[in-house]
């Protein structure tokens, strides 16, 4: 075992998904990334300065369930080790499994880069009578073992301290002489072909054995035409075993762990389970567990829709901004300013200021604060892996499994951040599905609070409706899809952290940066937007694009003409679309109200979601889903339109 | 030397079938069971002989293996094979 020498270089914080890694980071670096009580929260890699070291770099990964990787988020942590000096790894554990933190311990010892283990969330250890010898392990692995409540910052200094003392920590087995001998060739081999800068060949091999598609494209890359040699090792191994060498691997890491954590753990008899564990069975009990979730879906209503999209809307729009702020900052630009036309453009009908900033300020803001706040709340009280658990069977009617019910929740926050978090799920067939739904059926927070803002101040029924027509709509085109894409469904296998307490300041934090992101992006857009109506409006092609879409909003839809602005606008943001419709509720009808919702929810969603579509989908597959997307809008917005009027006139 | 108690086991039988509130060891995962879920659930800490209790089996499997709480659809519980421990043979 080596002392650390290396020069300054990355840090890595690696682990398995939710044991506080993102956590630890934000106590390492002051950086704040979004952590929550559910695993998948991190799926890219971050990078930010240390606060104990300027010239050092920390770098938060995705949680790996194991390695070899299989899954993108794991495959974005092989790139890391892969591709970053590593100066050393910080494997964050969870303490109350041991025997799970150093199965990964055992492949991560293979590479030959120092390291530190942090178990963290003592506590939760210790409550559940779960006690780790910590120096007996620290001495068995020969490397710094600290236990960690990063929430709380408990061992944080000490963790600091003992980067200084990371060691390379011994092997944790010899696997059986079969699998030493094929370890043995292909370590020679990649020594030789494609030797790595840092990372210890044995460790590639076996990752390279056990089928990692990165490091067998890092391989292929650096061995160049002699790659060949390296392949044909792995597939003479696979010929000599019956078994899968992967699974052969991973079971004798597996096995040397649970060896090594039972001679270092303690565990006190417990005669009950903890109220966490109790409220967490209810959560997701056959009977409870429906009446739980139409409690939880009211009270975020009532916050929301009520308390958000009514009463602090009302607050922001009427008293302060056409109360206050709007003839203040008309009266002040008419009279500064000569030219009529700025005039019109600041404060105008469609001005910078009166539609602009009004709508992303004044109707948006308070409904997606209060959105962002009680989602932070629902995410870190470990109630979201559970509803896919409860909502499991619903997917499966649409090829999915209830993990897919995390990428969808998300969507009613930012459909944006719900699409790059698809990379949680499985298979290509299942990212597609679920991609698709988020962009057609799932309307972010700004546009659901308008949307329950409008149709609230009409009837609960409206509500109602357009609730059922999305319901509706999710499930039909998922149905069509889950045929439509080839690949088969995958059974839904999920950990279930546990419930917890919400921490208000990291909620609060969670919400600050939620709404930042959110305001950097929308504000932009909104005057944007703004700027296109203004412009359209003033060279005369506006009232030309409400006559050519009169047959479509006013004929087929029964919408007024003026609506078509809406639906320009929704071209860019659909909860800017939406907000029109809101600002023009007083001229629409019930059946109107209702009509033109379902319509703008369909409408393909913002600007930056169809980019994160591209950048996950392709161009492709991202033109075709608006392909169809725009055209199925309008279509099922008439159809509502005739139904309503056939029934509810 | 004592030498080491004798644990009697029953039959196998699939998770799926296991009443909630029984503690059961893991026997194996059946052929259903793909390669790459088996992966999954070996890197769960599912292994062969560790004790694991069940908590629910509506609306899905739920087990508790050491300090995990795992969710397994009925498609997948039905394919793992677990034994109840009957305790010692008497000598």
């Amino acid at each position: 075992m080596t002392a650390t020498t290396a020069p300054n270089t990355a840090i890595l914080l690696v682990g398995h998904p939710n044991v506080g890694k993102s956590v630890l980071f934000h106590r390492l670096t002051g950086a704040y990334v979004n952590v929550s009580n559910y695993p998948g929260t991190t799926v890219e890699v971050t990078r930010a300065s240390a606060r104990f070291d300027r010239e050092a770099v920390l770098l938060d990964t995705p949680g790996v369930l194991a390695l070899p990787s299989r899954s993108d988020d794991e495959r974005a942590t092989m790139r890391a080790l892969l591709n970053e000096e590593t100066r050393c790894l910080v494997q964050v554990g969870d303490a109350k499994n041991l025997r799970r933190t150093l199965t990964l311990t055992a492949l991560l010892a293979e590479l030959g880069v120092p390291m530190v283990l942090a178990l963290n969330m003592h506590d939760e250890a210790a409550a559940r009578g779960v006690t780790v010898d910590i120096p007996a392990l620290a001495e068995e692995l020969g490397i710094p073992v600290l236990a960690t409540v990063a929430t709380g910052g408990e061992g944080i200094g000490e963790l600091t301290r003992s980067l200084g003392q990371a060691r390379r920590p011994g092997a944790l087995l010899h696997y059986d002489a079969d699998s030493e001998a094929d370890i043995a060739r292909v370590d020679e081999a990649i020594g030789r072909l494609a030797p790595h800068p840092h990372l210890a060949a044995r460790g590639l091999a076996i990752l390279y054995l056990g089928g990692d598609a990165e490091v067998a494209a890092w391989l292929e890359a650096q061995a160049g035409g002699k790659f060949p040699e390296i392949k044909a090792l792995r597939q003479a191994a696979s010929h000599r075993t019956a078994n899968k060498v992967s699974a052969v691997l991973a079971r004798e890491r597996s096995e040397a762990a649970d060896t090594l954590a039972t001679s270092v753990i303690q565990r006190a008899a417990r005669s009950s389970p903890l109220l966490a564990q109790r409220v967490g069975q209810y959560v997701v009990h056959p009977l409870w567990g429906i009446p739980i979730l139409l409690g939880v879906l009211y009270v975020v209503y009532e916050f929301v829709g009520v308390f958000g999209a009514t009463t602090l809307v009302g607050l922001m729009e009427k008293d302060l901004f056409e109360g206050i702020l709007n003839p203040a900052f008309t009266d002040f630009v008419t009279a500064a300013v000569d030219v009529p036309w700025i005039v019109e453009l600041l404060v105008g009908q469609y001005g910078l200021w009166t539609m602009g900033m009004t709508y992303a300020l004044a109707l948006i803001l308070p409904i997606v604060t209060t959105f962002f706040f009680a989602f932070g709340v629902l995410e870190d009280s470990g109630y979201l892996p559970r509803l896919s658990v409860i909502a499991n069977r619903l997917f499966a009617l649409i090829g999915l499994n209830g993990r897919a019910v995390l990428p969808m929740v998300l969507g009613l926050g930012c459909v944006t951040m719900a699409t790059l978090t698809t990379r949680i799920l499985h298979s290509p067939r299942e990212r597609m599905i679920t991609i698709l739904l988020l962009a057609l059926a799932i309307p972010c927070s700004a546009q659901l609070g308008v949307v329950l803002g409008m149709l609230g101040s009409v009837s609960f029924t409206a509500v109602l409706i357009w609730t059922l027509a999305m319901v509706g709509v999710l499930l039909l085109v998922g149905f069509l899809a889950s045929r439509l894409i080839p690949g088969r469904r995958i059974p839904l296998v999920t950990e279930l952290p546990p419930m917890r307490m919400p921490i208000l300041g990291n909620v609060l934090k969670k919400t600050a940066g939620r709404l930042k992101w959110y305001l950097v992006e929308v504000i932009p857009l909104f005057l944007l937007g703004t700027f296109i109506m203004f412009v359209l409006d003033k060279t005369g092609a506006l009232p030309g694009i409400i006559k050519v879409g009169e047959p479509l909003v006013t004929g087929w839809l029964g919408l007024p003409p003026e609506a078509s602005a809406a639906f320009v606008m929704g071209f860019l943001r659909r909860d800017f679309g939406a907000t029109g419709l809101f600002a023009m509720a007083h001229a629409l009808s019930p059946i109107q109200a209702v009509v033109g919702m379902i319509t703008i929810t369909l409408f393909i969603p913002c600007f930056a979601s169809l980019m994160m579509m591209v950048k996950e989908q392709g161009v492709k597959i991202a033109l075709a889903m608006v392909a169809v997307i725009v055209p199925f809008a309008f279509l099922i917005g008439g159809l509502f339109n005739l139904l309503l009027h056939a029934v509810w006139s | 030397m004592t030498p080491k108690p004798e644990i009697r086991k029953a039959a196998r039988l699939p998770l799926a079938f296991i009443p909630p509130g029984q503690e059961v060891r893991l026997a194996g995962f059946g052929d259903e069971i793909d390669p790459l879920q088996r992966e999954q659930l070996t890197a769960y800490g599912l292994a062969e002989s560790r004790p694991l209790k069940v908590l629910q089996q509506r609306p899905m499997t739920v087990i508790l293996a050491d300090e995990v709480e795992l969710a397994l659809e009925h498609a997948v519980a039905r394919h793992i094979w677990v034994e109840k421990d009957l305790g010692e043979v008497p000598a």
